[in-house]
């Protein structure tokens, strides 16, 4: 589904960055002398009002970026941001296939964080299109496959100790010489 | 400061030996293996390491194949972060599944000709 969703979604943000770059281009004319102004007036009101980016630079958390700073980067441009968690979630992909000794435990839990932290990333990344880059956009989903082929094989894996234990038992696992009859015996 | 601590460290945990004569004797052992005496799907990776250390590409393609390919995607998703090439994502995708396609086969291959002992 959400694979079938992003191509569509690429159209609509091209769409919507010519109707903002056509809109907000008399606003860039207008910034530089709101920004002169800033000093004289109350300078939380006019940041707030105008969501222009430098005044913003301060607070990194995405919330506060919402809304009203989507339309301004189209006439920006260069002032978008990378995804927050795009390096993590690539690495922690990477990572969770080769950890695959110790019964598949540790690469299970590292692809269950990468896919939590990758969905987040996403809902952001749909929210406000234009914020965010495209290469970043690309890692995060790189890691996100990584990730989930990472998960399958791991569960996969811990499925396989599993039938082992239950066929075998954990006292002929532990003992070598009676693991080694036992399939012996079955061949 | 911190590359000169590294070096005496090293020459105190090799005792003048050479690091991968140090790697060789300790490596680490897998928990599956050591339980179950069967191998796991990464068991070999630490030989298959050590003996590309050396040199030795084809040994070290025999113990485990999935080795050279394992150093390269971790490689080049290090200098994809640093450096962010274009189709970068794309590539380190595509290692991956061949990564772990390399992996899965190895360890079926194994399993059909008993060498899990």
């Amino acid at each position: 589904m959400s694979e079938e969703q992003l191509p569509g979604e690429e159209p609509k943000k091209n769409e919507q960055e010519g109707d903002f770059s056509s809109e907000t281009t008399p606003e860039s004319t207008n910034l530089p002398a709101e920004e002169t102004v800033v000093p004289v007036e109350a300078t939380s009101n006019t940041s707030q009002a105008t969501g222009f980016p430098p005044s913003n630079g301060g607070f990194p958390p995405p919330p506060n970026n919402g809304g009203g700073f989507t339309p301004n980067n189209g006439g920006f441009g260069g002032m978008q941001q990378t995804l927050p968690n795009a390096t993590i979630v690539l690495v922690l992909g990477i990572l969770s296939i080769l950890t695959c000794c110790c019964y598949g435990i540790i690469g299970l839990i590292l692809g269950i964080v990468a896919l939590v932290l990758s969905k987040k990333d996403r809902e952001l990344y749909a929210t406000n299109i234009g914020a965010y880059t495209e290469s970043s956009f690309k890692n995060l989903n790189a890691g996100r496959v990584c990730a989930i082929i990472g998960l399958i094989l791991n569960i996969l894996y811990l499925l396989l100790c599993i039938v082992l234990v239950a066929m075998f038992g954990f006292a002929a696992l532990s003992d070598q010489d009676a693991m080694r009859e036992a399939l012996q015996n079955m061949q | 400061m911190k590359l000169k601590l590294f070096l005496i460290l090293s020459v105190f945990l090799t005792e003048g030996k050479g690091f991968i004569h140090w790697l060789e004797h300790n490596l680490l052992t897998c928990p599956f293996k050591s339980y179950t005496g069967l191998d796991c799907p990464g068991c070999g990776i630490q030989r298959s390491f050590v003996a590309l250390m050396k040199g030795d590409l084809v040994s070290s393609f025999k113990l485990y194949p999935a080795t050279i390919p394992i150093l390269g995607l971790l490689l080049f998703a290090v200098a994809h972060l640093k450096f962010d090439f274009k189709n970068g994502a794309f590539f380190i995708k595509m290692l991956y599944i061949g990564v772990t396609l390399i992996i899965v086969i190895n360890y079926i291959f194994k399993i059909f000709t008993n060498q899990l002992i």
